[in-house]
């Protein structure tokens, strides 16, 4: 019988995990530019760290049965979170951190069947500094690496923002049991659920035109600052937007307030984000973050608070609208060195090395070749462009 | 352009005059003589995508369509992240729980614990049977769900009834509810949260029809 791999996980051959080196090293190389010093999170944690303090669900984590209740890392910023918060404490802030490696997920596919998800994800984690510069930093850092990445143009990103505190002061005048209610209703856009709701006809009208409330920033601000009056969270939005209106013009990003987009990890308390892109067919969000304060607090051990957010790219996604490298960048110059009846081996070993020396791939061909002729027709075989031969 | 996924079968040509009203003619997906699986509306502004009634969520999560037309029975039992949009009122029928007319059991919490329920709608009937907190050993049938209890493999069925037809003439009576069911317009969430404004259009039009109730 045929062992084959677990269904989900990622097996990938040369060109795929040549493409996620690539995609990775375009975002490393911005997030070094930045200042961002790189950090290697386990990918088996205790599953209270996995969880972050209930705000990722137990049962999509992919449990180890060990003597500890552990599990796969669903994502990178809990662990993050707590070196930071842990044997991180007494480093100087701000604390620019970034990490790539795979995350896992348990996922029930739509016929029942539950799943290991293995992704590969790139982000950075910013930590420690109060104020708004923290969120102003790192929404410059993500447009900058897409840029970086050089997607293609019809992929029409949008970058789609909220902020935590707008849907708790949309719900405020309810009570608690029914706020929950409407809180699911409205971040799952459930027209039939806000039908069916038990509340005032015209609050439903109310909660209705703010479920589509989403646009222009200036725009959606204004309207809500009609509905709820002025407020911190919504000046500290439209300062926010006026600082990276003109960086997302000059990249052609499209940005977008939406009041009513929460994500799926209630990890965040502050504003939170998806970009979003057209891949021809449908929207995939290719990266994810938001600032999650409470969470670095949960792994903390003083009193002092802490502040922290961040942001992650999935390379998966990102494939999808990635413009394909250029062949003569996958395949550069790679030499075959072919020997005759003769020469040995080791005279093909000390070619290479001089042309390993000049920083050219060179590989050997382990048979010996008879002819020249016999060699060169081994060249597209071997994925190579320039043939040595020896005898 | 618009995609919308269309489930074969009892809902298809309410799902077409649904849309039809709403400015898309999707009308040719009925023509007997029809083996496209992808047809275009007669405006071209939009796709139809026919494709079975449980894979219309699917396909809307997936956003390969932006819309579709589905029974709430299909959406309970797959749980698929879609935005559930206009309730079109078309397609009723209920989800029920029946036994051998012969059988003592008078409701669902009659039945002995760990006795088995065959179902095409596991999930469905997974929840129903934690609630009331009666273990229950399920078994997955893909049709013909009524021959469980008369071959004597099931003591209970968990099945959609539109009419009860088809279980008195099977000899079996239902003894308890689960829900109501009806066809729902549905969204990608995605999608609608991008939404220029063609989209809404759409679940506008349709959504006014139900209320003048002009179907």
């Amino acid at each position: 019988m045929t062992i084959k791999n677990v269904s989900g996980t990622k097996d990938l051959n040369p060109q795929q995990v040549e493409e996620n080196n690539y995609l990775l090293s375009k975002l490393s190389e911005v997030y070094r530019q930045w200042g961002y010093q790189e950090v290697s999170p386990p990918k088996v944690e205790n599953i209270n760290t996995l969880t972050a303090g209930g705000g990722i669900k137990s049962n999509e984590i992919i449990k180890i049965v060990v003597d500890e209740p552990l599990g796969l890392r669903p994502e990178m910023t809990a662990s993050i979170a707590r070196a930071a918060a842990t044997r991180f404490a007494l480093k100087e802030r701000p604390l620019r951190l970034w990490a790539c490696g795979t995350i896992f997920k348990s996922r029930e596919e739509s016929d029942g069947k539950i799943i290991v998800d293995e992704n590969l994800h790139s982000g950075v984690e910013l930590i420690g500094e109060e104020g708004m510069e923290i969120e102003v930093e790192l929404l410059y850092l993500l447009i900058e690496s897409l840029k970086k990445l050089n997607i293609q143009k019809e992929s029409n990103p949008t970058l789609l923002i909220s902020h935590t505190s707008l849907i708790r002061i949309i719900l405020e005048k309810y009570n608690q049991v029914i706020k929950t209610k409407i809180k699911t209703i409205l971040t799952n856009y459930d027209l039939i659920g806000l039908d069916k709701l038990d509340i005032d006809n015209d609050d439903k009208q109310g909660l209705k035109a703010t479920l589509e409330l989403r646009g222009s920033p200036s725009t959606v601000i204004e309207t809500l600052r009609g509905i709820y009056g002025d407020n911190n969270v919504l000046k500290s939005l439209d300062n926010l937007f006026n600082i990276i209106k003109p960086i997302s013009k000059v990249y052609n990003i499209n940005i977008q307030l939406d009041p009513t987009y929460q994500p799926h990890y209630n990890l965040y308390t502050g504003i939170v984000f998806q970009l979003i892109a057209n891949t021809g067919k449908s929207p995939v969000v290719i990266a994810r973050g938001g600032r999650y304060d409470d969470l670095v607090n949960l792994f903390g051990n003083n009193n002092k608070a802490a502040i922290g957010a961040g942001f992650s790219f999935s390379i998966d996604k990102i494939k999808k609208i990635a413009r394909k490298k250029n062949n003569n960048d996958t395949f550069a110059k790679k030499t075959l060195i072919a020997y005759g009846p003769n020469k040995k081996i080791e005279d093909a070993l000390e070619h290479q090395r001089r042309l390993h020396k000049e920083n050219q791939i060179a590989l050997i061909e382990l048979n010996i070749c008879r002819t020249k002729e016999m060699a060169a027709k081994l060249l597209p075989k071997r994925g190579c462009t320039n043939l040595i031969w020896i005898n | 352009m618009i995609t919308v996924a269309l489930a074969k079968g009892a809902l298809l040509k309410d799902s077409v005059s649904r849309f039809a009203k709403a400015g898309f003619d999707f009308s040719a997906v009925l023509e007997p003589s029809n083996r496209q699986l992808m047809v275009p509306s007669a405006c071209g502004r939009a796709n139809a995508l026919l494709v079975r009634n449980g894979d219309v969520p699917v396909y809307v999560a997936y956003g390969q369509a932006q819309l579709g037309v589905v029974g709430f029975d299909v959406l309970s039992e797959h749980q698929m992240p879609v935005a559930n949009l206009v309730d079109l009122c078309f397609g009723e029928c209920h989800m029920a729980v029946a036994v051998k007319k012969t059988s003592s059991y008078k409701s669902a919490a009659d039945l002995p614990a760990h006795c088995r329920v065959a179902s095409k709608f596991t999930n469905c009937a997974r929840r129903f049977f934690e609630e009331l907190d009666l273990p229950v050993e399920m078994v997955h049938l893909t049709g013909s769900v009524e021959l469980g209890p008369l071959t004597g493999m099931a003591e209970a069925i968990v099945d959609l009834v539109a009419t009860g037809r088809t279980l008195r003439e099977n000899g079996l009576i239902e003894i308890d509810h689960l829900f109501h069911s009806t066809a729902r317009l549905i969204g990608n969430p995605l999608a609608l949260r991008l939404d220029t404004g063609d989209i809404r259009l759409i679940v506008d039009a349709i959504k006014s029809q139900e209320r003048k109730g002009s179907f």
